[in-house]
């Protein structure tokens, strides 16, 4: 084979030769060192499993962005979906096995969960292509771009308050997947909910670039993101790698939403933060940006690791003002963001997407 | 195997192509020529499926085209090579030839055309696992020729290959048309280089503003007044 | 151009230079006797209950919302997804500057009626920040940007709790003395004017012009001599100004402030889908069809309190619906109609 371009050289390639990139993975990694010195191996491990979530979550937006021109706002909300398929299927199964307790279902139970999960993502990504995108391309004559985008908000903005209307605000959560103890990984313990969480990303995201890289359907993906014209002419149906795409994407992110429902429930607005990182890691990376996406995942979630980390204390006029924190996870990396990007505007690892030049 | 009759095209507003007819027979080769702007890339484009004529039929192998989209075409048989080329740039060399066997579900199949156009250009051999992007103008253009060559046309439509090639590399191009027409393929040649394009065709035709203004056997055309006097500079 | 002025004959009748000066800030006839209506409405039972008043503020400060946003995403073609959260700016500084109660850090006690203006100053000063933020950064960017910033002045304002007692909210003091709606109805409606007729005026000048051109094609506008980047700091900056001076109405209005009820995305997205519901880049769409909609999610709201979220749920379908089969709009409904009317007049 000719083709040696493995996610490690891909990576590589990308790093050489670009300084702007090499400064914030740089910077990262020394920040991971601290917080391991600070917080203790945890943390780090606790960013790693985030990131790996951040960067399933990225890549789906990142491939919906650069195949179909969608700047999808409504990923957060294919999250939710998953959390709560999930939900739904596990906790009867649980429940019945309190009563009359099954090794096997509990230990396949979990899976089975996030396997619906993904199953119910792929089927809503087909629906909501099928009835609101393909219409929209039809409708479209300009700024196809602005218009994707202010449908994703409509679409989030209809299954967030669609779910509070049906199912209620409340939390429906489980304390954990597996009923086993902590793993020990050296001096740490970590959940094993969190351990699998983390292989599923990364199983998916390798998954997904083998599929993209060396299969027939795959390639033609890439294609369309690459040249949509020139794909038609090779005989590739846009109407089938427009549904297949954004299933695909919907899928990733319902299965993330599965598969850490341990961590963040399922209540109607709950794919907020997920969206909200997803969109940062992205904007960071470069938009339509796969590799990227998944570099910037573990940026993002070290940065917010050393946000929540430290802390420090300002007293103006006799009142302490708090900053870092939990709270603050949200501001602080906004305020990285907005530098990196007045430095580099297209992100760290550029744009490779036909639509960015659109307006 | 293909025919137009009286075709009307346009692009929003503008009209385009008025009132064209032409046909190809079987294993023919014919060229299409006229000066800038006279609706040559717009025919094939219409032929290729990537425009929806006004008004008028395209008739492929006795099939009506003309709401076929663009993707249904390359698997009746046709295949466009646009003057853009429209190469996947972040794809190697063999990938993009991949890309243009998509519609080849054969994997035997797909490398034994895959020798072929290597055969045909050596060059992309060589170049087998560059990326697209990071060619040379020339090679792209073979790219695109071989990569249209890919899905085993029974119609292939050239835009404009010499364009921005250097002199000895048009001959190669144009050599391996002729070859390509050896082993059976029908072709259309769209081409600036008048009396290149006369001297491989079969059968050419003239398009001026959007009409065929002449047509005839490509040796006829090469003598005739008009054409010698508006393309050929004589 | 989508505008609600009928095209005129000049005649030199006072009637006619009276609508002649009443076109050039963007009234037309036909809004001069909707704005009649809509000012005497709550005279006229069944309108004159309180809280039918009430309905009625809320749709004059959403409908004076609507032509702020739509300034900035119907003319420079930027969605500015930060928009609550500067409106939310006004506000907090607004009841900051007016607070006397020792909870909170400082008591500067200033009159609601000067801090509305300094709310609006600084969330102005912050919108030209934004706009220069994103200048460099094309439509989808801009408006993913200024999402994020957004976000991060809604977590400042909630994490600054000596200043704003962080998710608890404020309550700040009254602008009036009085318990009655009617008073705060006529101010909202003469801050809803005010906003209209001046962001009329700048989009009737040359500046108008500019802004069209850079939403429809940046390196087009940028070829033919327009610096873009004065234009949309400019724009995003009047946006963010009229925002936070709104947001001052609010604060002092219901007396209550939580950086969730007013700052969150889901606020932006509520003034967004008036915008495009009521056709974008028309000024007038989204202000018409503000109060119709107060009234008819107000009655969902509290008709049917048994499904929380349907009037949201609403809300998202139409505005989906109006993006798929409509783009232009309820403005664009309305200009193919005078067109209509207009050739039938011709050709008969």
């Amino acid at each position: 084979m000719k083709e040696q371009s493995s996610l490690g050289s891909t990576l590589v390639k990308k790093l050489t030769g670009n300084l702007a990139a090499t400064i914030v993975v740089g910077t990262t990694l020394v920040l991971a060192v601290v917080i391991g010195v600070e917080g203790g191996p945890s943390q780090v491990i606790n960013s790693i499993v985030t990131g790996g979530m951040w960067a399933l979550l990225a890549v789906g937006l990142a491939l919906v962005f650069g195949v179909m021109n969608v700047p999808h706002f409504a990923h957060g909300e294919s999250f939710m979906v998953g959390a709560y398929v999930a939900y739904f299927v596990f906790n009867p199964i649980h429940t019945s096995l309190k009563e009359n307790p099954n090794t096997f279902l509990g230990v396949t139970a979990p899976f089975l969960a996030m396997l619906a999960a993904a199953v119910a993502g792929l089927i809503l990504g087909v629906i909501l292509e099928r009835l609101l995108f393909y219409p929209l391309r039809l409708k479209t004559k300009s700024g196809w771009v602005m218009n994707a985008f202010l449908l994703t908000v409509g679409i989030s903005f209809i299954l967030t308050n669609g779910t509070t209307l049906t199912l209620g605000p409340n939390f429906r959560g489980i304390p954990r997947y597996w009923d086993v103890p902590p793993l020990q990984v050296g001096s740490v313990r970590v959940a094993v909910d969190r351990i699998i969480a983390f292989f599923i990303a990364i199983i998916s995201i390798v998954a997904l670039w083998f599929f993209l890289r060396q299969t027939r359907t795959g390639r033609a993906i890439r294609a369309v993101s690459q040249d949509e014209l020139g794909a038609q002419m090779m005989g590739i149906n846009l109407n089938f790698i427009y549904p297949l795409t954004f299933a695909l994407a919907t899928a990733m992110a319902a299965l993330s939403g599965a598969s850490l429902l341990f961590m963040f429930q399922a209540y109607p607005t709950v794919g907020l933060k997920p969206l909200y990182f997803a969109w940062y890691v992205v904007m960071l990376a470069g938009l339509g940006n796969v590799v990227g996406a998944i570099v910037g995942g573990f940026i993002v979630a070290v940065l917010q690791s050393a946000t929540q980390l430290f802390t420090f204390t300002v007293t103006v006029l006799g009142h302490e003002f708090q900053i870092g924190g939990i709270a603050w996870e949200d501001v602080i990396p906004t305020f990285v963001m907005i530098i990196v990007l007045l430095v580099v505007p297209s992100g760290i690892f550029g744009s490779e997407v036909k639509g960015v030049q659109e307006q | 195997m293909l025919q137009l009759k009286n075709l009307d095209a346009s692009y929003g507003f503008l009209q385009i192509l008025w009132d064209v007819s032409l046909h190809i027979a079987d294993g023919e080769f014919v060229g299409l020529i006229g000066p800038n702007g006279a609706g040559k890339t717009t025919t094939l484009r219409t032929i290729a499926g990537l425009l929806k004529p006004m008004k008028g039929e395209v008739l492929f192998k006795g099939h009506k085209m003309n709401t076929v989209p663009a993707h249904e075409t390359t698997r009746m048989g046709i295949s466009y090579i646009s003057e853009d080329l429209n190469l996947f740039v972040d794809m190697s060399v063999r990938e993009n030839l991949l890309m243009g066997a998509y519609i080849v579900r054969d994997q035997q199949k797909q490398l034994e055309t895959l020798d072929f156009v290597y055969e045909l250009f050596p060059r992309l051999k060589e170049r087998e696992g560059q990326l697209a992007g990071t060619m040379s103008g020339g090679e792209r253009k073979m790219l695109a020729i071989a990569r249209g060559m890919m899905s085993n046309p029974l119609l292939l439509l050239v835009d404009e290959p010499s364009l921005g090639l250097a002199p000895h590399l048009v001959t190669d191009v144009f050599k391996s048309l002729r070859r390509l027409q050896e082993t059976g393929v029908t072709l259309m040649l769209v081409e600036q280089r008048v009396n290149a394009t006369l001297e491989i065709t079969d059968r050419a035709y003239v398009m001026e503003q959007g009409r065929i203004v002449m047509e005839g056997p490509s040796s006829e055309l090469m003598t005739n007044e008009h054409v010698k006097a508006a393309y050929l500079g004589i | 151009m989508a505008s609600i002025e009928m095209e005129r004959k000049n005649d030199a009748s006072p009637l006619g230079a009276i609508t002649a000066a009443m076109k050039r800030i963007g009234i037309s006839p036909l809004g001069l006797v909707l704005l009649v209506v809509v000012a005497l409405l709550p005279l006229i039972p069944p309108f004159n209950q309180e809280h039918m008043v009430r309905w009625l503020i809320m749709g004059a400060f959403l409908a004076a919302q609507a032509i702020a946003f739509d300034f900035t995403a119907g003319y420079i073609n930027v969605v500015n997804f930060g928009f609550a959260a500067l409106l939310g700016l006004g506000a907090y500084t607004s009841a900051i500057l007016a607070n006397k109660s020792p909870v909170l850090m400082v008591q500067p006690g200033l009159s609601p009626w000067i801090g509305i203006w300094i709310g609006a100053i600084v969330a102005g000063l912050v919108g030209l920040g934004l706009g220069w933020l994103t200048l460099r950064l094309r439509g989808i960017f801009a408006a993913v940007m200024a999402w994020f910033v957004g976000i991060a002045l809604m977590g400042l304002v909630r994490n600054l709790t000596p200043l704003t007692r962080g998710p608890l909210g404020m309550n700040p003091s009254s602008l009036l003395n009085t318990t009655a709606n009617l008073p705060y109805y006529y101010i909202i409606l003469i801050m809803m004017l005010a906003v209209y007729v001046s962001l009329r005026l700048v989009t009737e000048s040359h500046y108008g012009l500019a802004f069209k051109a850079i939403g429809q094609n940046l390196d087009a506008a940028r070829a033919s001599g327009i610096n873009p980047t004065r234009y949309r700091v400019f724009n995003f900056a009047l946006s963010s100004l009229f925002a936070g001076w709104l947001g001052g109405f609010y604060a002092h209005y219901y007396g209550s402030l939580t950086p969730q009820t007013l700052m969150h995305t889901s606020k932006t997205v509520e003034v967004l889908a008036l915008v495009y519901i009521g056709g974008r880049g028309s000024m007038w769409g989204g202000m018409f069809i503000a109060f119709p909609f107060v009234f008819f999610i107000e009655y969902l709201r509290s008709n049917l309190t048994e499904l929380p979220g349907l009037h949201l749920v609403i809300y998202g379908l139409l505005m989906v619906l109006v993006m798929i089969l409509y783009p232009d709009g309820l403005a664009g409904l309305y200009n193919w109609a005078v067109e209509k009317i207009k050739g039938l007049g011709n050709s008969g």
